[in-house]
C-alpha cells in the first residue's frame, strides 16, 4: 500500500480528518438536499392551499428518503444513439463542482472544511462555473433535440449571469478588503452590506437565481418547452444527480447571499459555533424566498431572458462596482454608498416599468374599452 | 415549406432543426403533434398533424339511436359536456319542432355557462403552465372542482353528464339547487379574481403574451376563427347575441372583446367571459320559472322526420354547428359537427410563423384547443 | 414590477391561508398519521357509480326480468343476460313470470350513462355509489349476477332506495306530445 502519503508530505491522520471532513460535508450536504425537497414540496403545496407530501411519515417527512429510494432503484436507461461517455460523465460534471464550492463556504469562523484564505471567494466563482459544461454536454450527449436545446439554453443563460455574479462579488470585496469569506463575514460585524449596498443583493440574488435556474429563469429544463432540457434522457440515479447538484446549488446561492450581504452567521444571543444556527435560519429564509418566487412567477422567454442578462443586469452590475469604487475612494460616509445603490435600483426599475408601459397602456386600453361596453350596456 | 435535412451535415453549413413536438409532449393539450422547423430559437414553419384521438365519433353517431348520441357528444368536447348536449339537443329538438319547457331551457342556461366558466378556469390554468407559472393552475383547478361537485349534485357525474334530453332533462334539479349555486358563486368569484390577478397583468406574463401571435380580423375572418379568438381581435361577434338561441335573448351581458388579437387578449377575453357568465347565471336563477322540465315525449324514443337542420351554438371554445340528417328512422342517417376547436386551430401555422420554441406551447394553449373534439 | 410585487403578496396571503386551511381532503381518510379519522369524502346523492342489480325484499328475489330494455339501449352494449322460469311464481309467491338467470356488466365497457336505469320498467337497476371497483385480474371488471347484487342490496341499504314508480308522484306527467311516433319501452319490453 504505497498511497501517495509522502508525496503530498501529510501524515496519515490529516488524511484521515480530510477524507473524516468531506464525508461529513457530502452527508450534510446531502441532508439538506433532503430537507430542501421537502421543504419546497410543503412549502409549494401550502402556497397553494394544498397538503404537499403527507403520505410518508408524519407531515410526509420521509417523502425525500421515498424518493431517492425510488430514484435509485429505477433502471437507469441509456438512448441508443447518445454519446455513452459523455452521457456517462455529464452528470459527475454537474455534481462535483457543486460539492466543491461546499469546501471553503464557511458556516461559522471555525467550522469550514478547509479555509482557502483569500482565494475563498475565487475559488468559490471559477467552480461554481464548471457546472455549466456538464449541463451542455449532458444535452449534447443524450442525443435529444430538446436535450441539445436545453444545453444550449444553459450555456448561454448560466455564462450571460455569470458576469453580474463576478461583478458583485469583486464589488463585496471591494468592500471588505478580502477575498476572504470569514473576513468578509467579520467586517460585516456591525451591519451587514444589505444596509450600505442594497444594490448588490438584488443583483446577485436575481443573477444567483438564474444561476442555479429556479423560476422566473428555469428556461434551461422548461418543463412546458422543452421538457427538462439537458435531464430528459436521463433517469433513475443519473437523474437524481442531476437533482442533487441543482439543490445544493441552489443552497448554495442562498448561502453566498447571506455570507456576503446578511451578515454571515453573525446574530445575536448566540456565540462560538452554535452561531451556524444563525446562519441556517437566515440561509432557509433566504431559500423560502426562492420557493416563494417560484410558486409566484411565470417563465420569461430565452430571449427576454438573455436582453435582461446583457442590457439590465450587466450594466447594472458595472454601476454597482463603479460606486463602490468612488464610496471607497473618497471614504464618503456609508449612507451615500446605500443612496447611491437606491439610486441604481431606481432608475433601473423606472426602465423596467417603462419598458412594459406598452404592453401594459395596450392592456389598459383593453379593460378601457371592455369598461366602456359594461357601462354602454348598462344603460 | 423547406425540405427536411437529410444526411449527416458537414462543413458547418446553417440548416434548419426539425423538432417534434407531441404527440406526447406535456404541452401540447392531448395527443397534438407539431413539428417544427427551427432555426436556433425562432420557429420558421410549422406543420400540424391531428388525429391521435380519432375515434369515429361521427360516424358511431350513425350508429346509435337518438338518445344515444348524448353521451357521444360528452365525449367530444369533454371540458364544455353541457355546452355540446345542448346544441344536439337543440338539433333534434328543431327538426322534430319540439318546445322544450321553459324551466328546462333556464337550467339548461345555467348548467351550460357554469360549465362555460368551468372550461375557461382549465384554460387559465392550463395558459398559466404554459407560460411557466404553477399557482394560477391549482387555484383555477380549485375553483372547476366546486363546479364539478355541482354537477355532479344535479347530474350525477363530474364530466360525462348524459343530462340534457331531447326536449328537456333528464330529472328537475335537486331541491337545495339555488342554495349549492347561492354558495358557490362567491367563492368560484373569489378563484376568478385570485387567478386573474395573479396572472393576468403580471409583468413576466405581460411579457410572453403581449404582441406574441397577433392576427388582423381579416385573416381571424378568412381562418374561420370564432369564440374568445375572434373576440381578441375585436370583433363582436358572439352567437349568445348574435343569434340567440335557447332563452339567451333574455339576459344583461357583455361581449368583452380584445384589441390586438394576441395571445394576451385571448387570455383576457376569456378572464372576462367568466365574469359575463356569472352575470348570466345570477340573472337565469332569478328568473327561472317552476315547472315540468322533462320532455314532452315521455317515455317514447325521439324520431324525428325525414329532413335535414343545422343548428349552431356559442361554445366556450367557439361556434359549434351540427348538421343533422334524418331518413326517418330512430337513428341519424349523418352528423356532421363544425368544431371550434378544429377550425380555430387551423390559425396555428400562420399564427406560429417567426416565433420563439418558447411560444409555441403559448399560442397552442391560447387557442384554446381540445383534442377531443379536434379529432372527434 | 409593481403587478410582480401585488403578486407576490397575493401568494404571501395564499400561504397564509393555506397553512391555516388548505382545501384538500385527504383520501380516504383524514386526520394525521397517529389519530385518523375515517372520512372518506360522501359522493352527492345523485352520484352515477356502476350500474347494479337490485333486490325485491319483499319477494326476495332480483327485480329483473332481464327483459333486455336495457341491454338494447346500452350505447357500448356492455351488459348481457339471460331468463329462465321464475320458481317462486309457480310457487304463486311472486308475480314476475320470468327472472333473471345470469346478468353479466363489463364494467370496463360501461360509461356510467345511466340511460339503462331510465329505460328500466321494472325498477330492477341502479346506478349504484360504487366507484373504487380496480381489480388485479384481466376479466376482474366483468361482474356477474350476485355481486351485481351484492352492490345493488347495498346501495339500497345504504340509501333507503324507494323504487321509482312506488315513488309519489309530485304531479301528472304532461300529456304526450304529437312528434315522434317511436316505439315505446312498453312495447319493447313485454315479450
Amino acid at each position: 500500500m504505497s498511497l501517495p502519503i509522502p508525496l503530498l508530505s501529510v501524515s496519515l491522520i490529516t488524511f484521515f480528518w480530510i477524507v473524516a471532513g468531506l464525508l461529513a460535508m457530502f452527508t450534510a450536504l446531502s441532508v439538506v438536499v433532503l430537507s430542501l425537497t421537502w421543504l419546497e414540496r410543503k412549502l409549494l403545496g401550502r402556497l397553494q392551499r394544498r397538503l404537499g407530501p403527507t403520505r410518508t411519515g408524519p407531515m410526509g417527512l420521509m417523502q425525500p428518503v421515498a424518493d431517492a429510494l425510488k430514484l435509485i432503484l429505477k433502471e437507469d436507461i441509456v438512448p441508443t444513439s447518445s454519446e455513452k461517455a459523455i452521457f456517462w460523465i455529464a452528470p459527475v460534471l454537474v455534481v462535483v463542482p457543486a460539492f466543491m464550492i461546499w469546501v471553503t463556504i464557511p458556516g461559522t469562523e471555525n467550522l469550514v472544511l478547509k479555509n482557502l484564505g483569500d482565494l475563498g471567494l475565487f475559488y468559490i466563482i471559477a467552480f461554481s462555473v464548471v457546472g455549466i459544461l456538464g449541463l451542455v454536454l449532458a444535452g449534447w450527449g443524450s442525443a435529444n433535440k430538446y436535450g441539445t436545446l436545453g444545453g444550449l439554453r444553459a450555456a448561454a443563460q448560466l455564462i450571460s449571469y455569470e458576469i453580474p455574479v463576478i461583478m458583485v462579488v469583486i464589488a463585496v470585496a471591494m468592500l471588505a478588503q478580502s477575498l476572504n469569506m470569514v473576513e468578509i463575514v467579520e467586517k460585516q460585524g456591525s451591519y451587514p452590506y444589505v444596509l450600505v449596498f442594497p444594490l448588490g443583493l438584488v443583483i446577485f440574488f436575481i443573477a444567483g437565481l438564474a444561476e442555479v435556474g429556479r423560476t422566473p429563469f428555469d428556461i434551461y429544463f422548461a418543463e412546458s418547452e422543452i421538457v427538462g432540457g439537458p435531464f430528459v434522457e436521463y433517469s433513475g440515479a443519473h437523474w437524481s444527480v442531476f437533482f442533487l447538484a441543482e439543490y445544493i446549488n441552489t443552497f448554495a446561492v442562498a448561502a453566498l447571499t447571506v455570507l456576503l450581504f446578511l451578515g454571515g452567521w453573525s446574530g445575536p444571543f448566540l456565540t462560538g459555533n452554535w452561531e451556524i444556527i444563525w446562519f441556517l435560519a437566515k440561509v432557509y429564509a433566504v431559500i423560502l424566498v426562492i420557493f416563494w418566487i417560484r410558486g409566484t412567477f411565470p417563465r420569461l422567454r430565452i430571449d427576454q431572458l438573455m436582453a435582461f442578462a446583457w442590457k439590465v443586469m450587466v450594466p447594472l452590475s458595472f454601476y454597482a462596482i463603479i460606486i463602490t469604487a468612488v464610496y471607497l475612494f473618497y471614504g464618503w460616509p456609508p449612507w451615500t454608498l446605500t443612496l447611491m445603490s437606491l439610486a441604481g435600483l431606481l432608475v433601473v426599475g423606472y426602465a423596467i416599468y417603462r419598458r412594459f408601459a406598452g404592453p401594459a397602456s395596450q392592456a389598459a386600453q383593453v379593460r378601457a374599452r371592455y369598461q366602456a361596453l359594461q357601462s354602454r350596456s348598462g344603460q | 415549406m423547406t425540405d427536411i435535412p437529410t444526411g449527416v451535415v458537414t462543413r458547418g453549413e446553417p440548416v434548419e432543426m426539425l423538432l417534434n413536438m407531441g404527440p406526447q409532449h406535456p404541452s401540447t393539450h392531448g395527443v397534438f403533434r407539431m413539428v417544427l422547423w427551427v432555426d436556433g430559437e425562432k420557429v420558421t414553419d410549422v406543420e400540424p398533424h391531428i388525429g391521435y384521438l380519432h375515434r369515429g365519433s361521427e360516424k358511431l353517431c350513425e350508429g346509435e339511436q337518438f338518445h344515444q348520441v348524448i353521451t357521444l357528444f360528452d365525449r367530444m368536447d369533454y371540458l364544455a359536456n353541457f355546452n355540446n348536449e345542448l346544441v344536439y339537443c337543440a338539433a333534434v329538438e328543431k327538426l322534430m319542432g319540439l318546445t322544450v319547457p321553459e324551466r328546462a331551457e333556464y337550467v339548461r342556461v345555467i348548467l351550460c355557462e357554469l360549465n362555460r366558466i368551468a372550461s375557461h378556469l382549465l384554460f387559465v390554468a392550463t395558459m398559466g403552465l404554459d407560460a411557466g407559472a404553477m399557482t394560477p393552475s391549482m387555484i383555477c383547478f380549485r375553483g372547476r372542482e366546486r363546479v364539478q361537485s355541482l354537477f355532479e349534485a344535479v347530474s350525477g357525474a363530474r364530466m360525462m353528464h348524459n343530462y340534457f334530453r331531447i326536449g328537456g332533462l333528464k330529472e328537475d334539479l335537486p331541491d337545495n339547487f339555488e342554495e349549492m349555486v347561492g354558495e358557490l358563486m362567491p367563492l368560484l368569484q373569489a378563484d376568478i379574481e385570485e387567478a386573474d390577478k395573479l396572472l393576468t397583468f403580471n409583468e413576466i406574463f405581460l411579457a410572453r403574451l403581449k404582441g406574441v401571435a397577433a392576427i388582423s380580423v381579416e385573416d381571424a375572418l378568412d381562418f374561420g376563427l370564432t369564440g374568445p379568438c375572434l373576440r381578441a381581435c375585436g370583433v363582436d361577434y358572439d352567437l349568445r347575441k348574435a343569434d340567440p338561441y335557447s332563452v339567451y335573448d333574455r339576459f344583461e351581458f357583455n361581449v368583452p372583446t380584445g384589441l390586438d388579437g394576441d395571445c394576451w387578449d385571448r387570455h383576457f377575453v376569456r378572464v372576462q367571459e367568466m365574469y359575463e357568465s356569472m352575470k348570466i347565471v345570477e340573472q337565469a336563477l332569478v328568473q327561472m320559472p317552476k315547472g315540468n322540465v322533462t320532455s314532452s315525449l315521455g317515455r317514447r324514443l325521439p324520431r324525428p322526420p325525414k329532413g335535414e337542420v343545422y343548428v349552431r351554438a356559442e361554445n366556450p371554445r367557439g361556434e359549434i354547428g351540427v348538421y343533422l340528417v334524418c331518413d326517418g328512422t330512430d337513428k341519424p342517417y349523418r352528423l356532421k359537427v363544425r368544431p371550434p376547436s378544429f377550425c380555430n386551430l387551423s390559425a396555428i401555422k400562420h399564427l406560429l410563423k417567426d416565433t420563439w420554441i418558447a411560444d409555441t406551447v403559448v399560442v397552442l394553449g391560447s387557442l384554446d384547443i381540445v383534442l377531443g373534439e379536434v379529432d372527434r | 414590477m409593481i403587478n410582480s410585487i401585488k403578486g407576490l403578496l397575493l401568494t404571501l396571503v395564499s400561504t397564509m391561508n393555506g397553512l391555516r386551511s388548505p382545501v384538500t381532503r385527504q383520501y380516504p381518510e383524514k386526520g394525521t398519521l397517529w389519530k385518523r379519522e375515517e372520512a372518506p369524502t360522501p359522493v352527492q346523492d345523485r352520484f352515477m357509480g356502476f350500474p347494479a342489480l337490485t333486490w325485491d325484499g319483499e319477494v326476495d328475489e332480483p327485480f329483473c326480468t332481464s327483459c333486455m330494455v336495457c341491454i338494447r339501449h346500452c350505447p357500448t352494449q356492455c351488459m348481457t343476460s339471460t331468463m329462465k322460469d321464475n320458481p317462486l311464481q309457480q310457487e304463486g309467491k311472486s308475480t314476475r313470470r320470468k327472472i333473471v338467470d345470469s346478468f353479466e356488466i363489463n364494467l370496463n365497457r360501461c360509461i356510467l350513462c345511466g340511460i339503462c336505469v331510465e329505460v328500466c320498467n321494472f325498477d330492477a337497476i341502479v346506478m349504484s355509489h360504487e366507484h373504487e371497483m380496480s381489480t388485479f385480474q384481466r376479466n376482474g371488471d366483468r361482474v356477474n349476477l350476485p355481486v351485481l347484487l351484492e352492490i345493488g342490496t347495498k346501495f339500497q341499504r345504504e340509501t333507503g332506495w324507494i323504487p321509482p314508480t312506488k315513488r309519489a308522484k309530485p304531479e301528472p306527467e304532461a300529456a304526450p306530445a304529437v312528434a315522434g311516433d317511436g316505439d315505446t319501452e312498453g312495447s319493447e319490453s313485454s315479450s
